[in-house]
């Protein structure tokens, strides 16, 4: 159907639940959550103080002189080394063999973060309290003393896809693409498209973000979208429950490269999957809800099985957006049985963010290495702390335990702030 | 690359810029030369290292979306988004598309867009409340009092997508939807998507363009900190120099551009009016910062064309106007087109508008040649030797030649070149 094929040959993966693809997949194999007490910052006063963390991440351990990065935020430092590890996987490092300047990037990757405490001082430095209107002048006055250029720079979003191309020698297209929750999903769909035109043989695509700062949790927590479940963080996070209260926040880095079919067996790259499918929609209906009757997810889905020239029946597993709120759960179950028809009940559904947490950009690709890697081990992520079944949320979540089947075509979901949707389809590959 | 059987046009421009926010004003004021810089006016510089900066001199969203349900959103909107949405929503128009009247799963919208920022009253009272003594703010505070003062929907305000989702919402776009975020790159970058996809059939219509205000004091601060910007404060529309012998750095600026894309048969079934072709894109990553890599993506956007160099009328430049800026793209322009072939550069007028600077300079392009006259580079009175290109200085030249070539990249190398045609019927 498309004359370039595209499939996976390298994947690497930074996150709450282990530094590699392989721990990833082995600890949700587990049912275990990444979530606990916020250890990045003092979260104890904060309407949600638990988050599902990267722990005991040390950039030296993936680069050399990482001395060189230290400015740099979390984002940037996850995805270093997620990327490594992608390239490394692909034989793509160091590999002087190809042309460099076919080979992109493209992540979905979230912001740095604001020094919160020149940022918070500098305002209230010049903000009186009566009236509370900030006096530019007076914040001109702190801030330029207090704030560290670096610092500020490297909050820049091109700065983390820039770091990465240049770290690896990646000369081709390089894009970064903010869809908020849906934009690493996006990063890897737009880059299928870049090797499908012929714009690039390979690219290394995927997203990092860490919103686990004091800024972050008060976005979210204003937006009443986390959940509130201080004293059970491990089983804050329990998508399609009817109990389910809110999303954990968590952060991490997915990489993966995607290749051209001929590219990758004349070099004997390893291939761990095919590519075969991409929709992405626009709600276009509010910025602070998704569709109540999943217009858009429905319309995405739709896309991505026509790209890939599959029947709904086609699909063996979903892994779902799944965020864990009340309006997600409930729209995506509808968009998903209003495609899959009768066949929902068969389609077995879960969501990797009731053991990870929502990594925000980079929950799209994280979830799509989980796809690749039922694909290959026959073996279904749970959706954990399932335990009382919403009526309105009625599919086979493969709750609480993981379960064998033979995966062959697997649909990962993305959703975004704003009405953003994007819907993958990998398959085993076979020629 | 597989052959481009479905070809793409501009049927719609839109654009808010320090001088001019409808095409023709904006395009006049090219022409006579004039400058948008000057004294910083939203809050007092003094202490600011570039005192001067391109704003919009007036900047009314209700004069162009008039939609009582359109406006509630605008207290939702950094300054930022409501300018993408005006110049999305000018370029709707100008294209005269009405909504409903295409059909919404197969319209896109794709925009460049950066990190935006926070209004510091959004988060004043939060910190002044917060703060223990003479510092620092405590986050004990935060967390139990603060957090209450910061207005419930402030994340969404800021959010570098939400140009546009609110465009996709105001004007029911229903297809792809994406925002590049490559800083001065970005809206390069999105055009280039939104072209491909286009071409891919997947959209007949993209709403797409660029936003950017850094017209606040936390953006100020910011890149004062890490951007080499002017010093020059006697004449601030001398500011900014692209090119030029005496530059010393950029000048911040805002802006919006938007353009309807379009594919062919799509726009003339609906007899569109066509400013323009987009024959030609490519992008890359120029990691040397030499102009290597950034010469082969302008050469392969024009080889994707199917266009000689010879045949460009002019190189639409980034004329960034920093030491380490001009001097690179220059390196690029030069070994593509060789010394003669005329290079624009847009910022002298009205500064950078990063992620909003291809856009707008894009649509300065196009009305370059649908009105067959090239404009003249404001404030490059002495080239620079270490830019050995033809920066085009004196007075409105006639075009001569069918194609435009768009440049546009960031500080860390990441490229993107496009080649427009004249429309000829």
């Amino acid at each position: 159907m498309h004359s370039r094929r595209v499939v996976i040959t390298g994947m690497g993966a930074i996150t709450p639940l282990g530094h590699s693809v392989k721990e990833l997949y082995a600890n949700q194999l587990e049912g275990r959550s990444g979530a606990g007490p916020i250890f990045r910052f003092d979260g104890r006063t904060f309407p949600t103080n638990f988050a599902s963390q990267v722990k005991d991440f040390d950039l030296a351990r993936h680069v050399r002189d990482p001395g060189r990065f230290k400015e740099s935020g979390l984002n940037t430092k996850f995805a270093l080394a997620a990327a490594k590890q992608a390239l490394a996987d692909a034989h793509l490092l160091d590999n002087s063999k190809v042309d460099r300047t076919t080979i992109g990037v493209y992540l979905g990757s979230g912001e740095g973060s604001h020094d919160f405490p020149n940022l918070t001082l500098s305002l209230a430095l010049s903000c009186p309290a009566d009236g509370f209107k900030v006096d530019p002048t007076e914040f001109y006055k702190h801030s330029l003393r207090t704030f560290g250029a670096a610092h500020e720079y490297e909050m820049e979003m091109h700065t983390t896809s820039g770091h990465v191309a240049a770290e690896y020698d990646l000369q081709g297209p390089n894009y970064t693409c903010q869809t908020a929750c849906a934009a690493s999903g996006q990063a890897v769909g737009e880059a299928l498209e870049l090797i499908r035109r012929g714009e690039a043989e390979a690219v290394l695509t995927g997203g990092s973000h860490s919103m686990i700062h004091p800024f972050g949790v008060t976005g979210f927590n204003l937006l009443t979208t986390l959940s509130m479940r201080n004293h059970e963080p491990t089983k804050a996070s329990r998508p399609f429950d009817l109990n389910r209260d809110g999303f954990v926040l968590g952060e991490g880095a997915g990489m993966v490269v995607l290749e051209e079919l001929e590219h990758a067996r004349k070099r004997k790259a390893p291939i761990y999957a095919e590519l075969v499918g991409y929709g992405t929609t626009a709600d276009a209906y509010r910025v602070t809800d998704s569709h109540p009757d999943g217009r858009g997810a429905i319309a995405c889905i739709k896309w991505a099985l026509k790209d890939a020239g599959l029947r709904p029946t086609d699909i063996d597993y979903v892994n779902a957006h799944g965020t864990s709120t009340q309006v997600n759960d409930r729209a995506e179950t509808i968009a998903i049985k209003d495609v899959f028809g009768e066949y929902a009940y068969q389609l077995p559904v879960s969501s990797s963010k009731s053991m990870l947490g929502h990594l925000i950009c980079a929950a799209g690709v994280v979830e799509l290495i989980t796809s690749v890697e039922t694909i290959r081990n026959g073996v279904m992520v749970p959706t954990i702390n399932y335990e009382t079944p919403d009526p309105d949320c009625d599919l086979d979540y493969v709750p609480n335990r993981a379960r064998e089947k033979k995966v062959n075509r697997a649909l990962s979901n993305s959703f975004g702030f704003g009405g953003q949707n994007v819907s993958l389809i990998v398959s085993r590959f076979a020629d | 690359m597989a052959a481009a059987v479905r070809r793409v046009v501009f049927t719609g421009l839109g654009v808010l810029t320090p001088i001019g926010s409808d095409p023709d004003t904006y395009f006049a004021a090219l022409c006579d030369r004039k400058s948008g810089v000057r004294r910083l006016s939203f809050a007092d510089p003094l202490a600011l290292g570039c005192q001067v900066g391109g704003e919009i001199p007036e900047f009314k969203p209700n004069n162009v979306i008039t939609n009582k349900e359109h406006r509630k959103g605008f207290k939702m909107m950094a300054r930022t988004v409501q300018m993408g949405l005006v110049a999305a929503t000018m370029a709707f128009r100008d294209a005269r598309l009405e909504v409903g009247q295409t059909d919404p799963e197969r319209a896109g919208v794709e925009f460049g867009a950066g990190m935006i920022a926070s209004e510091l009253d959004d988060l004043g009272r939060a910190s002044r409340v917060s703060l223990v003594g003479d510092g620092p703010v405590s986050l004990a505070a935060w967390g139990e009092r603060g957090i209450k003062d910061v207005p419930p929907l402030w994340m969404l305000k800021y959010l570098p997508n939400m140009p546009s989702c609110h465009v996709s919402i105001t004007l029911d776009l229903r297809g792809p939807s994406n925002t590049i975020t490559a800083s001065d790159a970005a809206s390069l970058l999105a055009l280039g998507e939104a072209y491909r996809i286009l071409q891919r059939d997947v959209a007949d219509v993209f709403v797409v363009g660029g936003t950017e205000s850094k017209m606040n004091p936390l953006s100020q601060t910011r890149h004062n900190l890490f951007q080499q910007l002017s010093r020059r404060t006697d004449d601030p529309t001398k500011a900014h120099r692209p090119f030029d012998r005496d530059r010393d750095g950029s000048v911040l600026g805002e802006a919006a551009g938007g353009f309807v894309l379009e594919e062919l048969e799509h726009a003339k079934k609906r007899g569109a009016r066509i400013y323009a072709e987009l024959v030609g894109y490519a992008c890359g990553f120029d990691r040397a910062r030499d102009g290597l890599v950034m010469a082969k993506v302008i050469r392969t956007a024009l080889q994707r064309a199917g266009v000689r160099a010879d045949e460009v009328d002019h190189v639409n430049a980034q004329g960034l106007a920093t030491d380490r800026s001009d001097p690179w793209e220059a390196k690029a322009i030069r070994d593509v087109f060789g010394p003669k072939t005329p290079v624009w550069a847009i910022k002298g007028n009205m500064g950078s508008a990063g992620a909003a600077a291809g856009a707008v300079e894009l649509a300065g392009s196009i009305l370059a040649l649908s009105r067959g006259q090239l404009p003249p580079t404001l404030n490059c009175d002495s080239r620079d030797p270490a830019c050995p290109i033809a920066v085009h200085i004196d007075g409105v030249r006639p075009v001569t030649k069918p194609y435009a070539v768009k440049l546009n990249f960031t500080d860390k190398g990441q490229v993107g070149a496009v080649v427009v045609r004249r429309w000829e019927g």
